[in-house]
């Protein structure tokens, strides 16, 4: 049994179309990557898969459990988290209180010591306010929120965007570190590079339809066709 | 295709409703008493109505829930009541004329420092203002308004004819003549260009004042004008009682006035007129029952919780939605084939693309940025950008995420102003204009998610912008009957056509099916004849075949006209654009053709990053 | 002056339940007034059935709070997607009924409920002699200020309504029902009230239309301490309560509008309020 199951989906923005039959599957322990160019509906299945959308057809399982149409909170906790694109800090609490925030509905959270391990930056910044970071710190903090609730699966969507090379370097090193842990991951990301550097299988979205399934490194061997669905 | 759109008329507007209206008016003091009211209660429930009818106009059919009407009710009647009491002048008339124009002076500064803020602030605003003209009425201007006693001694009307208007069905007479008189304009106005728009602004303001509207004169106007009707229906009311009473400025004058305006059914014209007799109805049956009397607000006021809850639309608003269900078009079979194409299966392996033949654009420069910037705090959204596009160019907007593509796209509709450099427009400077301006200027603009009126039909959407181009941003007439305006409606035939949307002219917008409201999307930009057409995803949301259609819709209009498009959809991009701006991280990486484009080296990193930094550990 | 304090005071806890409900639910509470009224008679009977004025306060921030709850679960929470305009409707006309409710239980005679008797006589303040009761209202107030202060900053639920606040489907993503924390934040909205009602009922008298007034000036407040604003409810408050208390000591007939004259200068000159965020329409 995969931990998550997609089983042909379709999601509507009012009455556009956003997705149209997608499906996909994630195993425990290995990290996906969901690749696309922007528009073409990779978090829009994000939000699908977090409940903050219901898909009008098709299933989800987590675990084996059904989650299509629960509210986020639920599916949070099962042990699904999302690390939105817009990182959504909360800007007028501090580092400290977003990292409690985190672990509220858990029963036995990270504490912040061992956030601040992972994340020394962190640390130093503890009792700033969310909106007085960085960007790369919020990317950071946003991470480092989902840690706290120790989930099952997480989803990154874009966490590098807009963040500096050296930056991104420095996420990746952790991406990294958390996939070799175990951690299971679905990761957006424009980066394709980046992305197919993290994972072991990768899945092409366009314009909603779901058009390949494969491993980074057939992907690599066909050029061509990363260019038609990724490139222009 | 080139043949003439036909032009296809509205139905002609039918006096049914003013001639209903005169015979209610004939019948009702001789049929009240059967309903267990007097000629008095007659008068006041026309005297509300008429104060009502301009209350609907605001928050009816404009949406401005405003909770101070009753400062221009107790203003118009002190005016009115102070001229005739003092006294300065018999002639009522001239009074009541004095009262009217002084709420309305009253209405413009209480509106306009109201409308600085829009939706809920709007609402406390005004219910604050409310209460500053009870205070100054109870207070300082004591002397002249009696204070907590009001006005005695209001005279009977009459008119200087040589017969006092003293007998009750005299007095009702009068009232009707100046409630009718109240009605007829006021459906007039509804139904007319000035009308028109301010239905638009309560569906989408938004939308409203991209096609070329200038919502905030539309706001200011109509709240002057529900002002007046306030003011005449406070001399009235000092008139029937022969008394002004301070109560006209309380709190719950405003508020009862909204609550009959609901019960009734806001946006009918009636609705406060039927509200007022159930409020009047209530009173008095309640009041007989034993035990309830002394309960019958709090009654009312569970109604009108439950009314708001469950049946917004109140009485008459019921009646008409029943009415239009019962007379409503069956839509075509074509709306069933659109739904089925949109479970057309996924995107195949797809053509190699033909190569395009283009001609050479030689014409002038139309549209041009120049160092256009945007920053955001420490983020540089876009960064020093210059384009220019020529006549008659399709122009693509392409990069990937957070290239500042919607930005840019943004700063050339002029819905956001950039942190540096120009826009020009035929060579004008347009940069800081707003989005009203540059339309009226000839550069329109389609959303990525529909903005249409969904409570409007087809033709009564295609109507707005086309007033706006015909009229320009501020058109107060509110006689005319909009539905008869040839130019209006030549300009209307022509966008339905363009977007072959003519044989749902009649269609109310929200039982389209999606495909045709995206084309009413683009339909509404084009209505306004623009010059230059901006375009945000047009593709959004749809299904291959329907982009397919969009391609060819697009193909069709874009002969002849200058489009910018922002697209993802790199299909549709090589389908229509003629020329190809690449921005990623706000910078213009790369211009030029399609072709060009493809073959770019830096495009390929943009997008798919650069092999070399990222092997893997 | 001093009168400016105690009534600048009592409009900033008013206030400030209006501005925590308008933050977090995005609703504004035209019943606002309304539950003030219903807390100073929820305390006045008992005071009546007890004779003590800490019942009396504890029996009106307890009862409104139970009663926010209830008009939270039973009424708000249908309104979240709709409109605005409905939302104030609805607020509107709870606030007929618990008015009129008031009306019909209690009769439109004025009622009185006393000052405690710990609080009662005068305070000789040198500059002028002043009841003693006014002052301890300032205490009173400060010290639920406080409260509220470390409720909201020091403790879970705080966290989760000031997150909530500024993003309520993030809050929602990272496991925790927001929508549990509504009906407590509008119960809180409501406490404040008719905390307000109860700790000012000795001060005025208590009648079914004493929370007209005060409706409106809190509106006044929000305008011009900004809506949504902790510091903005409490300047705003402080300053609306001494423009009234000034101009009444100037020229009484024009108090009020005094403070009318204010709010519509803000309006003029910076829009969004002293604290508010810009273009938060």
């Amino acid at each position: 049994m995969s931990l998550l199951e997609v089983d042909a989906i379709n999601t509507y923005y009012g009455e556009a179309h956003a997705l149209f039959d997608v499906s996909m599957r994630v195993e425990p322990h290995e990290v996906v990557a969901l690749l696309g160019r922007n528009g073409a509906g990779k978090t829009t299945t994000f939000k699908t898969m977090m409940g903050v959308m219901a898909p009008k057809s098709g299933a989800i399982r987590f675990a084996g459990t059904p989650i299509q149409g629960l509210p986020p909170y639920k599916i949070a906790r099962l042990g699904l988290q999302l690390v939105p694109e817009e990182r959504r800090i909360i800007g007028g609490l501090t580092v400290e209180e977003n990292l409690v925030l985190a672990g509220l509905s858990v029963p036995k959270p990270w504490p912040p010591q061992r956030v601040y391990e992972m994340f020394p930056r962190l640390g130093e910044r503890s009792r700033s306010r969310g909106r007085d970071l960085s960007g790369g710190e919020q990317q950071m903090l946003a991470i480092a929120r989902a840690l706290v609730r120790e989930p099952q699966l997480i989803l990154l969507d874009e966490p590098f965007e807009g963040l500096a090379p050296l930056i991104v370097q420095d996420l990746l090193r952790i991406c990294r570190k958390l996939a070799q842990e175990g951690q299971t991951i679905v990761i957006v990301e424009q980066n394709v590079q980046a992305a197919l550097s993290l994972a072991k299988r990768c899945y092409i979205l366009n314009n909603g339809h779901m058009v390949y399934e494969g491993t980074p490194a057939e992907l690599r061997a066909d050029p061509d066709f990363m260019h038609r669905h990724l490139g222009i | 295709m080139s043949t003439a759109p036909a032009i296809t008329r509205p139905r002609r507007r039918t006096p049914w409703p003013e001639l209903g209206m005169v015979a209610f008016l004939v019948a009702f003091p001789y049929a009240i008493p059967y309903l267990g009211g007097t000629i008095d209660t007659a008068n006041r429930i026309l005297d509300w109505g008429l104060f009502g009818l301009g209350f609907d106009l605001l928050f009816g059919f404009t949406g401005l829930l405003s909770f101070g009407q009753a400062a221009f009710f107790g203003a118009g009647g002190f005016v009115a009541s102070y001229l005739l009491t003092a006294p300065v002048t018999d002639n009522v008339l001239l009074a009541l004329l004095a009262g009217t124009v002084a709420a309305a002076i009253f209405g413009a500064i209480v509106g306009y420092l109201s409308l600085r803020r829009a939706g809920i602030y709007f609402a406390m605003l005004t219910l604050a203002f409310g209460e500053m003209f009870y205070f100054l009425d109870i207070s300082p201007l004591a002397r002249w308004t009696g204070g907590e006693n009001g006005l005695a001694g209001v005279p009977t009307p009459h008119l200087g004819l040589g017969f006092h208007l003293n007998t009750p069905l005299g007095v009702y007479a009068f009232i009707a003549v100046l409630f009718f008189f109240g009605f007829w304009f006021a459906l007039r106005l509804i139904h007319s260009p000035f009308g028109a728009v301010l239905r638009a602004i309560r569906d989408n303001g938004e939308r409203t004042a991209a096609v070329g509207h200038a919502v905030a004169k539309y706001k200011l106007a109509v709240f002057v004008i529900a002002a007046a009707y306030g003011g005449l229906a406070g001399g009235l009311l000092g008139l029937l009682q022969g008394f002004m009473p301070p109560d006209a400025f309380y709190l719950e004058t405003s508020g009862q006035l909204v609550v009959q305006t609901v019960i009734g059914g806001a946006g009918t014209l009636i609705g406060p007129m039927v509200g007022a007799a159930v409020w009047l109805d209530l009173y008095t049956v309640l009041q007989n029952i034993a035990g309830v009397g002394a309960l019958w607000q709090m009654i009312l006021g569970v109604i009108f919780v439950v009314l708001v809850t469950v049946f917004r639309r109140g009485l008459c608003g019921g009646a008409v939605l029943l009415w239009r269900r019962a007379t409503a078009v069956p839509p075509p079979p074509e709306a069933a084939a659109e739904s089925a194409m949109r479970s057309e299966p996924a995107v195949s392996a797809p053509e190699p693309r033909a190569p395009i033949v283009r001609p050479p654009l030689t014409g002038p420069v139309v549209l041009a940025t120049r160092n256009l910037t945007k920053r955001y705090g420490g983020l540089t959204a876009v960064d020093d950008v210059s384009f220019e596009l020529r006549e008659g160019e399709v122009r693509a907007v392409i990069g990937p995420n957070g290239a500042g593509k919607s930005t840019f796209f943004n700063m050339l509709a002029n819905v956001i102003p950039p942190s540096a450099g120009t826009i020009e427009f035929k060579g004008d400077d347009i940069t800081g204009l707003g989005a009203t301006r540059v339309c009226q200027l000839g550069i329109a603009k389609s959303f990525q998610i529909n903005q249409i009126f969904v409570s409007l039909t087809v033709r009564e959407n295609l109507r707005i912008p086309a007033i706006a181009r015909t009229y320009g941003s501020f058109h107060p007439s509110m006689l005319k009957t909009v539905g008869d305006d040839a130019a209006v409606n030549a300009r209307i035939a022509e966008a339905a056509a363009a977007v072959q949307l003519t044989d749902r002219l009649d269609t109310p917008a929200a039982a389209l099916a999606y495909g045709e409201k995206r084309r009413l999307e683009i339909g509404l930009a084009l209505a306004t004849q623009p010059q230059v057409l901006l375009l945000d995803e047009p593709t959004a949301g749809m299904s291959p075949a329907e982009r397919a259609d969009t391609v060819r819709l697009l193909k069709r209009i874009g002969a002849g006209m200058t489009i910018v498009i922002v697209e993802h959809d790199m299909d549709v991009v090589f389908g229509l654009a003629d020329c190809i701006t690449v921005l990623f991280n706000g910078r213009k990486i790369a211009e030029g053709t399609p072709e060009a484009i493809q073959a770019n080296p830096e495009v390929r990193v943009a997008y798919l990053g650069s092999q070399a930094a990222h092997e893997p550990a | 002056m001093f009168n400016g304090l105690t009534l600048g005071a009592l409009l900033v806890i008013v206030a400030m339940g209006l501005t925590i409900i308008f933050g977090a639910l995005g609703v504004v509470n035209f019943a606002h007034g309304a539950l003030y009224a219903v807390g100073a008679y929820a305390g006045f009977v008992a005071y009546e059935y007890t004779g003590s004025f800490v019942a009396a306060m504890a029996a009106g921030a307890a009862f409104l709070m139970l009663v926010g709850i209830v008009i939270e679960r039973g009424l708000i929470r249908l309104y979240y997607q709709r409109p605005k305009e409905d939302q104030i409707l609805v607020t509107f006309g709870v606030g007929i009924v618990l008015v009129e409710g008031l009306r019909a239980i209690f009769g439109g005679l004025n009622r009185n409920l006393p000052a405690p008797s710990w609080a009662g006589g005068i305070v000789n303040l040198r500059v002028t002699l002043y009841p003693t009761y006014r002052i301890d209202v300032l205490a009173i107030v400060g010290l639920s200020l406080v409260l509220l202060y470390f409720i909201l900053y020091r403790t879970r639920l705080g966290l989760i309504v000031r997150a909530g606040i500024e993003d309520q489907l993030m809050v929602n993503i990272l496991g925790i029902n927001v929508t549990r924390t509504f009906m407590t934040v509008f119960g809180l909205g409501a406490m404040a009230a008719g905390f307000a009602g109860v700790i000012n009922a000795p001060i005025v008298t208590v009648s079914p239309d004493m929370g007209a007034d005060v409706l409106v000036q809190s509106f006044v407040v929000i305008v011009i301490g900004g809506v949504g604003s902790f510091w903005g409810a409490v300047v705003g408050g402080l300053i609306a309560g001494e423009i009234l208390s000034l101009a009444a000591m100037i020229e009484p007939a024009y108090s009020q509008v005094a403070l009318f004259a204010v709010m519509a200068l803000v309006l003029i000159l910076r829009p969004q309020g002293l604290f508010g965020v810009q273009g938060r329409q």
